[in-house]
């Protein structure tokens, strides 16, 4: 009951005119920088961070909500529309939203994402207010083995993006892992696969080969095919708004990527991506018209696009409740709470509560805002596809080079860029799926570095993953589903016998 | 879909499958060459050799796809393709030369152009530098994070 | 209304130091980060911008970025591009000297021109509350008896965390190679293990846990600061009888060969804007400390931190 008055309260913080007008600010900004590929929300914030020095802190975190909610927003925008995902957790929106706009049904795929991150935001929002503090003692009391086993669901249930080869989708994803290897090992110190090159010690930039595989890899693949067939993505086709049919398709999807995204956002190390990767092949799985997807179906844009959504708010539970920053955006968000003495941690709601209740408040104002700004925006977005194909390929390029400029100016940044750009040309020439490189290098040095810290807890002994209940039941959901595909096989072929 | 193969063999499978193996082959002398030892549990290298083996049976894998009719890339345009390629590279190359952000994106924008069948160089290259310069402001001005300067940015 | 009050002060001596020599008036200086947008270097990077800015010291200063290897790809970089240029200075600290022991750089610190030693902040070990350790002393009869099963979290392998993690191990009469020392990316993960309880003991900058430790979630039991901190109840290790003390600093650097008029120049700006009241209230309003010394001491301070990392990492064996 508390927390109601006090998010009241909160709302009357974030309601005040001036309060307002930075919440809009904040938005406006965030879309304008989330937008362009390569730039994830943590950059955005980042950038903008100077911006807010001058504000006192209510309105300085007001502003920083609408940057915050408004990166995550711009990222699938690009995905959809260009096929080029801005930060890793749309790269799963580009597989099925990408599709989509090129049928001319980009103005829907647009409106179910930004619904969804709404419906998503909204509810995860909420969870936040009221959840937190439970949550959050579940997710500390989350170990490496834990994550260990999510991982290992997280493997399994990749093979929904392998398309129609397994042989050729496995390929994709030993190719994700292999990158996933090269730089110095967080755990030893261990350097693997830089050949002694400085710029590789880090290892490689999620976004630097999203951007290349996606952007760079699908410009070449165009301009390779364009004097032939000279196919032009149907700007818009039908309505640009959500039919009935789009919209009974999209809301259990919302639900249940938000459910997916909250908690697994909430965790530690859980991060965005998963639950994007995790929401896809549910809805694949639960999906009417599964005969869609891989050609646009909308249900693979809705589900993961709230997921990636109500991880964000997530995140946000760590951050506020224990003051742990748990992705890039997050520890650059502390950054902005400290450079007015502030310390997210437990005692943050008791000793600042106008200020936390007014932030979230203020989340909940950006989100609406956010819907508001971008529902009109759609139909002007749509248009992007009506730019002459020579100037929109070449514009694609231009932002694609500028965000992996931005971040990291050095000509062997570049260069990679350019190879994973190859590669994705070669991988759409051949037919091998480019979603499954992404997430290799992105679950990858996760799985490694969980097991390896698990048996380093228990000096070497495996028992200890089946010892904790949490993680041996993931690792059996795992096993199962893995195994599951080949018994029903195996049965159906048995009952065929019998007739 | 798939169009059966003239012969029974097919090329690109083939390559790929031996490029795997020398993928593997890297890993695992790599992973054999690791000096700093882990002191409790698994190595750093325990990852690079499951990699290794997982690649190595792929490279298998993809022999034996090889002798199956597969896939036939169709005919590239390769000289539109060297257009952009060309831009690809002449980005990297002004920006290792000092030329600076918005010279290297012109010069990216307008091969690109090119590389679609544009041959309207004067336009092109204005659009380019609009957009370069636009994006270069943007950054240095309000968001003061430093793109590559060169003779154009100092201008501003 | 202090806060008012305090922006005046600040105003005050913001017009009082630009009347100060031209040569630091109309300084114009690039400072590279070597790190990404956002880490410690870049906000220590863009913290000094900001104040030599408004207090005069500098016309312009432009920050850039040049993330990779713990700052070793951006020493490199500054070492090639900045020889004897008066108007280029790089941000290093105490991780970027273990950084370019593990990574066999091939440039160290020795290679550029020391202006300023800026801040240092004190390393904390903790345990969690549900911990039966209740002193440092107590945590060290753990280690003593058993090392294998002390399970400590922290940062990067290699990092100030890990090096301190060997040197208690060591005081503790252990062979700092046997430290069972589990690396997470930052401290947020490692106090996650922390709170929940999987590891025996932790290691942070102190600014990082603070909230956990004022909460009573976290036990600290020492800090790595040679002296006691005003307002940080864990005592020194030093007090506690234990001759280790290991600060996490920070400091400014100009490139090679730069002449001696030249150095002179970029000192006295560096020293004018940390002894600003600005520079004071932004660094107490981010968590660091203090820790200025001129380039002559911090010169003779950083070869003997060199020193002294190499042979920690020499034992833990990340270093030949």
């Amino acid at each position: 009951m508390d927390s109601l008055v006090y998010l009241l309260g909160g709302f009357a913080t974030a309601l005040e005119p001036m309060n307002l007008v930075f919440a809009a600010i904040g938005v406006l900004l965030g879309t304008a920088v989330g937008v362009l590929p390569g730039i994830g929300p943590a950059l955005t914030v980042a950038l903008l961070l100077p911006v807010t020095f001058k504000l006192d802190p209510g309105g300085s975190l007001i502003m920083f909500a609408g940057i915050y909610y408004g990166g995550m927003y711009g990222g699938s925008t690009t995905a959809i529309l260009l096929n080029t995902p801005g930060e890793s957790a749309s790269v799963v929106t580009a597989l099925e939203g990408n599709q989509m706009a090129r049928r001319g049904r980009g103005g829907p795929a647009l409106a179910t994402a930004a619904i969804g991150s709404f419906v998503a935001a909204l509810i995860a929002t909420l969870g936040l207010a009221f959840l937190a503090p439970l949550l959050v003692k579940v997710a500390v009391k989350f170990g490496p083995w834990d994550y260990f086993g999510l991982m290992l669901i997280a493997f399994v249930t990749v093979s929904a993006t392998f398309g129609s080869s397994p042989l050729r989708g496995l390929t994709s994803l030993a190719i994700g892992l292999w990158l996933g290897l090269i730089g110095i090992d967080q755990l030893t110190g261990q350097t693997r696969l830089a050949f002694g090159v400085p710029n590789l010690f880090d290892g490689i930039e999620v976004t630097t080969l999203a951007v290349g595989l996606f952007a760079i890899g699908e410009a070449l693949h165009v301009v390779s095919r364009h004097l032939r067939t000279s196919e032009k993505p149907i700007a818009i086709k039908g309505s640009i708004w959500m039919s009935r049919e789009d919209w009974s398709r999209s809301w259990k999807p919302w639900i249940r990527g938000t459910a997916l995204g909250f908690p697994i956002g909430a965790l530690p190390a859980g991060g965005a991506e998963i639950p994007t990767f995790l929401s896809y092949t549910m809805e694949r799985k639960l999906s009417k018209k599964p005969e869609e997807f891989g050609t646009g179906a909308i249900e693979g844009v809705a589900g993961p696009e709230a997921a990636n959504n109500a991880s964000a708010a997530g995140t946000l539970v760590p951050l506020l409740t224990l003051g742990l920053p748990t992705s890039a955006t997050a520890a650059v968000m502390l950054a902005g709470f400290q450079q007015y003495n502030l310390q997210p941690g437990p005692l943050l709601f008791v000793q600042y509560p106008a200020l936390v209740w007014g932030l979230v408040a203020s989340l909940f104002i950006a989100n609406v805002m956010l819907l508001v700004l971008n529902l009109p925006l759609v139909g002007l977005w749509v248009r992007l596809l009506k730019i002459p194909v020579p100037w929109l390929y070449a514009g694609i390029l231009v932002f694609a080079s500028m965000g992996t400029i931005a971040a990291n100016p050095s000509v062997v940044e570049l260069l990679l860029l350019l190879g994973f750009g190859f590669l994705g040309f070669l991988m759409r020439r051949y037919d091998y799926p480019i979603a499954p490189v992404v997430v290799g290098l992105i679950l990858g040095p996760l799985a490694d570095s969980a097991l390896r810290r698990s048996l380093q807890m228990s000096l070497g002994d495996p028992m200890i993953l089946l010892q904790h209940p949490g993680s041996a039941i993931m690792i059996g959901i795992a096993t199962l589903a893995l195994v599951a595909p080949f018994l029903f096989r195996g049965l159906a072929k048995f009952r065929q016998d019998e007739d | 879909m798939i169009q059966p193969a003239t012969t029974g063999f097919h090329r690109p499978t083939l390559i790929i499958g031996v490029a795997l193996f020398a993928i593997a082959a890297i890993t695992f002398n790599d992973a054999r060459n690791m000096n700093i030892r882990a002191s409790y549990g698994m190595g750093a290298d325990a990852a690079s050799y499951f990699v290794a083996a997982f690649l190595a049976i792929l490279g298998v894998g993809h022999l034996f796809a090889a002798f199956r009719p597969g896939i036939e890339a169709e005919q590239a345009a390769w000289k539109a393709f060297s257009w952009v390629v060309l831009g690809l590279f002449g980005l990297v190359g002004a920006i290792w030369l000092g030329a600076g952000f918005i010279l290297a994106s012109t010069l990216l924008f307008v091969f690109t152009a090119r590389a679609f069948g544009r041959r309207a160089l004067i336009k092109d290259a204005a659009i380019g530098a609009v957009l370069a310069i636009g994006i270069f402001l943007l950054f240095n001005k309000i968001l003061t994070l430093a793109l590559p300067m060169g003779p154009f940015e100092r201008l501003f | 209304m202090t806060f008012f009050a305090n922006r005046l002060v600040a105003a005050c001596l913001a017009t009082f130091v630009a009347i100060g020599p031209a040569a630091a008036q109309d300084l114009e200086v690039s400072i590279l980060a070597p790190a990404g947008a956002g880490g410690g270097w870049d906000s220590a990077a863009r913290s000094l911008q900001q104040v030599m800015m408004s207090t005069g010291n500098a016309r312009s200063v432009q920050v850039v970025n040049v993330p990779g290897a713990g700052g070793t790809v951006g020493l490199a970089q500054f070492v090639q591009s900045a020889e004897g240029s008066p108007n280029q200075m790089l941000v290093g600290g105490i991780t970027m000297v273990g950084a370019i022991i593990t990574n066999g750089a091939p440039y160290d610190l020795t290679n550029v021109t020391p202006i300023a030693r800026l801040t240092g902040d004190p390393l904390v070990i903790a345990v969690p509350a549900s911990s039966p350790y209740q002193t440092m002393a107590d945590l060290m009869a753990g280690i003593e008896g058993n090392v294998e099963r002390t399970i400590w979290a922290g940062g990067s392998a290699g990092g100030a965390d890990h090096i301190l993690a060997a040197l208690v191990t060591q005081a503790a009469g252990q062979d700092p190679a046997k430290v069972n020392y589990v690396a997470y990316s930052g401290g947020g993960e490692a106090l996650a293990a922390m709170l929940g309880g999987q590891v025996t003991a932790g290691i942070s900058g102190y600014g990082e846990w603070q909230g956990q430790i004022e909460s009573g979630d976290l036990r600290a039991l020492a800090i790595s600061y040679p002296e006691p901190i005003e307002g940080i109840d864990a005592q020194p290790l030093k007090a506690q009888g234990y001759d280790i003390e290991l600060v996490n600093w920070r400091g400014i650097f100009a490139g090679p060969g730069i002449s001696d008029e030249d150095k002179a120049v970029l000192e006295e700006a560096v020293s004018n804007t940390v002894q600003s009241a600005e520079w004071q209230e932004l660094i107490a309003a981010r968590g660091w400390s203090d820790y200025y010394a001129g380039s002559e001491e911090f010169t003779d301070f950083i070869a003997s931190e060199a020193e002294r990392v190499h042979e920690v990492l020499s034992s833990i064996g990340l270093a030949n």
